[in-house]
């Protein structure tokens, strides 16, 4: 899991029917200090938790399809949480 | 598998239900000497870590699922020891 800020969404009107109602984000990824750290990514938001401009966690790799209700969906990088503070 | 130092905690409202009642950390990554590797990580607490503790984290795709008894579990870093002492000869 890692530390992102969404910077953007995507639209996409045709996709895959597992991600039918699901909002794709922009993330980039960032340290504690909220310091940039590498390139963005796009990443699925299957629990509708995030806006433009909000710091969240995502799960990458296998596990990040399991964010999803069904537990299935051609996804590897999953928002998982809503952060408020790090502490 | 990897050695890390506790960072920060991650306080959050919303969430995924998979992540309730459970504590979650930032971890950065350290050779065995104390330096600093890498970019931090966001890992989950399994074995009662605090902030400044030395632990060993890692992971693998469902693993947290048989570990926490959850049918849907989208995490994939776990807090898995808690280090007391590294004996370790830097012959390089």
């Amino acid at each position: 899991m890692k530390i992102g800020v969404v910077v953007g969404v995507v639209w996409a009107s045709k996709k895959v029917t597992e991600l039918d109602g699901i909002r794709m984000c922009i993330v980039q990824p960032v340290s504690c200090e909220k310091k940039t750290v590498g390139n963005t990514l796009v990443v699925s938001d299957p629990l509708g938790l995030s806006a433009s401009g909000d710091t969240i966690v995502y799960v990458t790799s296998a596990d990040a399809a399991e964010a999803f209700e069904n537990g299935y969906a051609p996804v590897d990088a999953s928002i998982v949480q809503l952060v408020h503070s790090i502490i | 598998m990897f050695l890390a130092k506790v960072k920060k905690k991650i306080i959050s409202v919303q969430r995924h239900p998979a992540y309730q009642g459970k504590t979650v950390y930032v971890v950065q990554p350290v050779e065995p000497n104390g330096q600093e590797v890498g970019h931090e990580w966001v890992a989950m607490d399994y074995v009662g870590a605090g902030v400044g503790d030395i632990v060993v984290c890692g992971g693998a795709p469902g693993v947290s699922k048989s570990l926490f008894n959850l049918e849907l579990a989208p995490i994939r870093t776990l807090i898995m020891a808690i280090v007391d002492k590294i004996n370790y000869n830097d012959n390089s």
